[in-house]
């Protein structure tokens, strides 16, 4: 065989990318090894994977086993949606790429003091203020329902929308009223670039801290932080305006907010910086441990990212 | 903002600007990409060019507001004069004449 002409592809940095794309309809493949969207009229859109932190496919997509490979390669996850952006499944960027970073996120998950050290700093940069003294992770999670039922009628009644309560029917879209879709498909865009985020910096969805026992404990955990400065007044603010095609109009909102909150730039830092109130070291490795017999290859990307 | 012009160059290459970059028109990329993404890119064209020639400008904080470099043959080739990058253009049968005095 001879030496391939390119060099191997390697992932970018999260802050260096868009945040998402929804692709609605259209066969995913790759075409003189870029990554393409073909429709049934045999037009080729032409998609900047390397650059987009993750893609959504809606139903009315197929994937070619190629372009899921490319995807991989260049780290954007592909994340399988439902009309709106009810979730169904994720893949194409298998995340667990780094062992010491998985051991250092349950050792803080698992050690209780460390745990609650997470919890109430994930609260202080949730709602800008340290949350009461000789609390329980319990204990502060019912304080954080009531403040957030509160936040929620705030910005109802500045949007002027008419708010019941938090309530959907996850298996049913349609049910619901307007401004909880729009919350659900504002939600659907912050969840999937959280879990990019997540994965690129090699942590691991399911070991939540405030959240547990989903596959993505820990997305609900980051994307919280980040929820009510973002995609929260976005939703209320199309639901209000009450237009045609609400989940387009979402998407576009929300990645005008998270552009102008930088969200790309802090999502990484900011998940350093909650773990790292765990107080607890990044394990070493022990040592009877032996290197890799093939080095790692050095990349330009995230750490968590498979080069 | 970053923009690459390309002609003659392999459809693997082309494919794999793509990756990047948006193909706004034959042969020409644009984007947005900090400068390590940006010189990762040209790596790429460097080894993928083959026959062909290429050309990549980028805003940077120069006096022009851009720069620019180019690989292969062309008849446009870059010229520095007193620190600004301009560009000659060869006469077809690519010899230099007399040398035109500027500036």
């Amino acid at each position: 065989m001879t030496e391939p002409v390119l060099p191997p592809l390697k992932p970018i940095l999260m802050k260096d990318r868009m945040s998402v794309l929804f692709i609605e309809k259209g066969n995913l493949d790759v075409l003189d090894g870029a990554f393409v969207v073909v429709d049934k009229t045999g037009v080729r859109t032409h998609i900047p994977v390397g650059g987009v932190a993750c893609l959504m496919l809606e139903p009315g997509t197929r994937v070619s086993h190629a372009a899921v490979t490319l995807a991989s390669r260049v780290g954007c996850l592909l994340v399988w949606v439902g009309d709106g952006g009810v979730r169904l499944y994720a893949s194409g960027q298998p995340g667990g790429a780094r062992a010491d970073r998985l051991l250092y996120q349950a050792k803080l998950a698992l050690d209780d003091d460390a745990r609650l050290k997470v919890v109430r700093k994930m609260y202080a940069m949730r709602f800008h203020e340290e949350p009461p003294e000789r609390r329980s992770v319990a204990q502060l999670r019912g304080i954080e329902g009531v403040r957030v039922r509160k936040m929620y009628e705030l910005l109802a009644k500045q949007y002027k929308v008419e708010w019941k309560s938090r309530n959907y029917d996850h298996t049913e879209w349609g049910s619901g009223d307007v401004p909880n879709r729009c919350l659900s498909s504002a939600n659907a865009c912050l969840y999937g670039i959280c879990e990019a985020a997540i994965l690129a910096a090699g942590y691991a969805p399911a070991v939540g801290f405030i959240h547990t026992g989903k596959p993505q404990s820990f997305v609900y955990d980051v994307a919280d932080i980040f929820k009510f400065d973002t995609v929260v007044p976005v939703a209320f603010q199309i639901a209000a305006r009450n237009p045609g095609n609400p989940e387009r109009e979402i998407r576009l909102a929300c990645r005008d907010a998270f552009r102008q909150s930088r969200m790309l730039q802090r999502i990484i830092p900011t998940i350093d910086q909650v773990l790292a109130a765990g107080g607890l070291a990044m394990p070493k490795p022990p040592d009877e441990a032996v290197a890799p017999a093939i080095p790692n290859k050095e990349g330009i990307g995230d750490v968590g990212h498979r080069g | 903002m970053l923009v690459i012009v390309v002609e003659n160059i392999p459809p693997r290459l082309r494919g794999r600007l793509a990756i990047w970059l948006l193909e706004v028109r034959a042969g020409v990329y644009v984007g947005d990409t900090s400068r390590r993404v940006r010189e990762m890119i040209w790596e790429q064209v460097e080894r993928g060019v083959e026959e062909g020639n290429a050309v990549m400008a980028w805003s940077t904080n120069t006096e022009s507001g851009f720069d620019f470099m180019t690989l292969g043959k062309n008849r446009r080739i870059p010229k520095e004069m007193d620190g600004i990058k301009l560009v000659s253009f060869l006469p077809e049968n690519g010899v230099v004449g007399d040398e035109a005095v500027i500036g």
